[in-house]
């Protein structure tokens, strides 16, 4: 089959699950007549004014930061995996999450009320020391950038830890909520925050769609062939780096897409960048979405961080990938 | 007067290594359209840090490399790439591309980054996939593919980009002898009918004296020998170089070309 028409079946298996996550929940919105009289008469009853609200204020701001969370993620796991020749690089290599999570601890600890912007400071902050670390061997040095990563992380995982202790117990589960990533709570403001970017760092990727096939395919060949790999792989590092510290500030951390996402994307559409980016956008956008409707509807009355739904995904699907190869 | 050939790569003086360690000390080298200069010389002598520091992968440490006259430094990353194709030592891929979709994107340099492939694009690349003995290949996953048939499609790339200096490095690794044949021979036509400059670094030392026009003898980052096959095939050479005193040099009984023989 066509790759373009893959894509473009790819993308309304992902509206479906716009739609279905847009109508599922505590108070469904499914019901058919009620919803052309919404239409027709607007919210004239009690019931209609409370379905409307939940759609506008609840519902289609937590789809839309769904959908953006992920295509985000994905685009950087994209990125990363193509710049590093790794099928396992993702965002949060680059210690984003908990850089994200300490800015957030912090700014807690001291009062403030939003977490957004402390935690997009210090997920940015501990990914440009990372890349600072690295920056003599960046060429696609992966194992050195894992390393520091992770020991940028665990140390920033102790600070975090030890600020966390000191809080009470409501604020306790509310920075734990906030660690698994989560949709709810959550509005327009960092709808706009994060879709902005998602729309942005697509583009600005898929431009480079050439560029990254050959890079993808060998650092040395890619040289030979004209890519500017130095250059390259800085923008590129840069921009998965930026694109998960806004997702992680908007809504904490949400593990596996970044790594399941592009695989995926690479099974339904094919590995060339100039489908793979739009692929994977949709393929990020639609695991997130389902994960967090899975995350609110699985247990009834009660609500699942979407980053326990997507690390069970994630399991899944990496141990399925092993098996297929057997 | 009939003028020398154009010179499409030439190096003085070259100096290049890793990390403080200098791996070429002082390399000579001209490479002129219309011929095939093959590289030989054991393992670590420098030959493929040599064609990585030609091609600007490495930090010259001293003298200078020109590439169709022009100054390496003087090149942008796309004017080197449409002057100087490089098959690569085999490394396995990762991802899942089509043959046809990774030969044609050695058409990268000749393209706008988001121009579709002309139809020129598309000749050159069948013409490479034709040459590679890869015509039927097109559609196939370069996963799927042997070390040989990589191997093949890793140089198709390089022809698709119809450049007018080859550098292959140790293209015929993989290669059964058919293949091996073939590839020789077109890198020989490439010479003569196309005009282009071919370097290829080789460890079949009959080979290459079968097939080039001139060789080249590494050795610790410096040229022992260089001229034309006659000139550096000789006993003394070799067993050199090598420090292999069981080699002798004999003639192709059919070519009457140069041939080395163990006789332990």
């Amino acid at each position: 089959m066509n790759a373009w028409l893959r894509l473009f079946l790819l993308a309304l298996a992902a509206l479906a699950v716009f739609l279905a996550a847009l109508c599922l929940g505590p108070t469904s919105l499914l019901d058919l007549p009620r919803f052309f009289e919404l239409l027709r008469d607007g919210p004239s009853t009690p019931e209609l004014e409370r379905a409307s609200l939940v759609f506008w204020e609840l519902r289609l701001p937590r789809v839309l930061l769904a959908a953006a969370a992920g295509a985000n993620l994905a685009l950087g796991g994209l990125l990363l995996q193509a710049i590093f020749r790794n099928p396992l690089a993702e965002p949060y290599l680059l210690g984003l999450s908990s850089g994200g999570a300490l800015g957030a601890v912090i700014a807690l600890a001291a009062g403030a009320t939003s977490v957004t912007w402390p935690a997009l400071a210090g997920s940015l902050a501990l990914a440009a020391v990372v890349l600072l670390f690295c920056r003599r061997r960046i060429a696609a040095d992966l194992p050195s950038l894992l390393l520091v990563g992770v020991a940028l992380g665990a140390l920033a995982q102790a600070f975090t830890t030890a600020i966390i202790l000191r809080f009470d117990p409501g604020a306790l589960r509310s920075i734990l909520f906030w660690l698994m990533g989560s949709f709810a709570g959550r509005g327009w403001s960092e709808v706009w925050m994060l879709w902005p970017a998602a729309l942005a760092g697509g583009l600005a990727i898929w431009l480079l769609h050439r560029p990254l096939d050959l890079l993808a395919l060998g650092g040395e060949s890619a040289h030979h062939l004209g890519v500017r790999v130095p250059l390259l792989q800085t923008a590129g590092i840069a921009l998965a780096a930026v694109l998960a510290a806004l997702t992680v500030a908007a809504c904490g951390t949400i593990g596996f897409v970044g790594l399941i996402a592009p695989h995926l994307t690479r099974k339904l559409v094919g590995a060339p960048h100039g489908i793979s980016v739009p692929g994977s956008m949709l393929v990020g956008a639609a695991l997130t979405v389902g994960a967090d409707l899975a995350a609110r509807t699985l247990l009834a009355g009660t609500e699942l961080p979407v980053g326990v739904v997507t690390g069970a995904l994630g399991c899944l699907f990496f141990l399925a990938l092993v098996a297929g190869k057997k | 007067m009939k003028s020398e050939p154009e010179l499409q790569l030439e190096t003085r003086g070259l100096r290049a290594g890793y990390h403080g360690c200098e791996v070429l000390r002082g390399i000579d080298l001209e490479v002129r359209r219309g011929e095939v200069l093959s590289l030989a010389g054991p393992n670590g002598s420098g030959k493929s840090t040599l064609l990585r520091a030609v091609t600007g992968l490495l930090p010259l440490h001293g003298g200078e490399v020109r590439i169709d006259g022009i100054p390496l430094q003087a090149l942008s990353a796309k004017e080197r790439a449409r002057r100087c194709a490089v098959q690569p030592q085999v490394e396995a891929p990762l991802f899942d591309y089509t043959v046809g979709q990774f030969i044609l994107l050695g058409r990268h340099p000749q393209r706008h980054p988001l121009a579709l492939a002309t139809a020129r694009d598309r000749d050159a690349a069948a013409r490479a996939m034709e040459q590679t003995d890869l015509a039927s290949f097109a559609g196939r996953s370069i996963r799927s593919l042997s070390s040989g048939e990589w191997q093949r499609t890793l140089l198709a790339r390089a022809l698709a980009q119809e450049a007018p200096l080859l550098l292959l490095d140790e293209p015929a690794a993989h290669l059964d002898a058919g293949h091996l044949f073939a590839l020789h021979t077109l890198l020989r036509s490439l010479a003569r009918e196309k005009n282009c400059a071919v370097l290829c670094i080789s460890h079949d030392l009959n080979l290459a004296a079968e097939f080039s026009d001139r060789m080249l003898i590494m050795s610790q980052g410096r040229v022992q020998a260089t001229g034309t096959p006659e000139e550096v095939m000789t006993e003394p050479n070799l067993r050199e170089v090598f420090a292999c005193k069981a080699l002798r040099v004999g003639t192709n009984p059919f070519t009457g070309r140069p041939a080395s023989f163990f006789a332990p």
